[in-house]
């Protein structure tokens, strides 16, 4: 399936890989929930809300370390010369709004599960208060790409903007490494790479990974195609303007050699300028 | 409702309206695409030659 507008060239595609991914996504996705739901048995120490677990990482991952690496990584391409293009450009900025709607989540569930087991739903924490600058950073990002400009300046302008956004990554990765927080580091695997739970659980907590990280390639896919739209558009309508102002022109300059001379070229009457009418 | 209902609710819920919000966003700008095109006329409007 695709849309495609001939006279321009301009072609949003729909690919059937990213309908693939989209599937297999939710497909995921709807065991994840089963086996977190249902299947997986509750935990020795935090009961039933060790199932909050199963998404609440695999959000912030995507929140985290996927939407850092797109964004981020396509705003290098952008600016180094030798890949300037704006396919990163948008690429960037569809992986960033897509990242704010899971930064927005992954602070959300970690309430809900902060609540019971810390006692709190928020508080001033390094881990959660880097996220939170996380998700400003991202809508102060967006609201910048809102303010108009010429492609080639928005895109620069906002390739800095992402890069000045990334700083903030490591910063929440290691926030429980350089500061003393309540958030815990690493507690389902540590160090070794050795795991702390049941199979079932393992399992739940690596399908959970996929199924988010799947959704976000899709949802990163479609808003991409949006912003190829928006610029097809954007870009058609210049074209649109700056015809009808060339065709004013020429019809202005030929009314006024019209009526210059006064012998007209015979074909047609003569246009009257705008106003010209008064007597 | 629990906290892992409310979180898993949430959660699939959120995901839900924006990958709806999207599939609404791209189609919309795919007529405004077609609609912006030189010499397509918007739906209902007479075709250029028809009498009027």
């Amino acid at each position: 399936m695709s849309a495609m507008t001939p006279s321009t060239g301009t072609m949003t595609r729909r690919p059937r890989w990213l309908t693939v991914v989209g599937v297999l996504g939710v497909v995921a996705m709807g065991f994840t929930v089963w086996l977190g739901l249902w299947v997986t048995p509750p935990d020795e120490f935090q009961g039933n809300l060790a199932r909050l677990l199963y998404i609440h990482p695999a959000i912030a991952t995507v929140a985290l370390y996927w939407v850092g690496l797109v964004a981020a990584g396509g705003s290098l391409l952008y600016l180094w010369p030798r890949t300037r293009s704006l396919f990163w450009d948008r690429l960037a900025a569809a992986s960033v709004e897509v990242g704010a709607v899971f930064a927005a989540l992954t602070l959300v569930t970690g309430a809900l599960w902060g609540r019971p087991v810390w006692g709190v739903w928020w508080t001033w924490d390094a881990r959660l208060t880097s996220t939170a600058l996380l998700l400003l950073l991202e809508i102060g990002y967006l609201a910048l790409r809102r303010v108009p400009a010429e492609p080639a300046i928005r895109a620069r302008r906002c390739a800095v903007a992402a890069l000045l956004i990334a700083i903030d990554i490591p910063i929440v990765h290691f926030s429980v490494d350089w500061w003393n927080t309540l958030h815990q580091g690493g507690t389902f695997i540590d160090p070794g790479f050795q795991i702390h739970a049941s199979p079932s659980m393992s399992w739940t907590f690596l399908l959970g990974f996929i199924a988010f990280s799947l959704l976000f390639v899709w949802l990163l896919g479609v808003r991409y195609q949006v912003e190829v739209l928006q610029d097809a558009v954007g870009d058609q309508e210049l074209e649109v303007s700056l015809s009808e102002r060339w065709s004013e022109d020429t019809e202005l300059v030929g009314a006024g050699a019209g009526t210059g001379t006064g012998t007209g070229t015979g074909v047609g009457a003569p246009v009257p300028s705008p106003g010209g009418d008064a007597p | 409702m629990s906290y892992v209902d409310a979180g898993y609710s949430i959660a699939l819920a959120t995901l839900f309206v924006y990958a709806v919000s999207l599939i609404l966003r791209r189609r919309r700008w795919e007529k405004a695409l077609q609609m912006s095109e030189p010499g397509v006329e918007p739906e209902g409007a007479p075709a250029h030659g028809d009498p009027s």
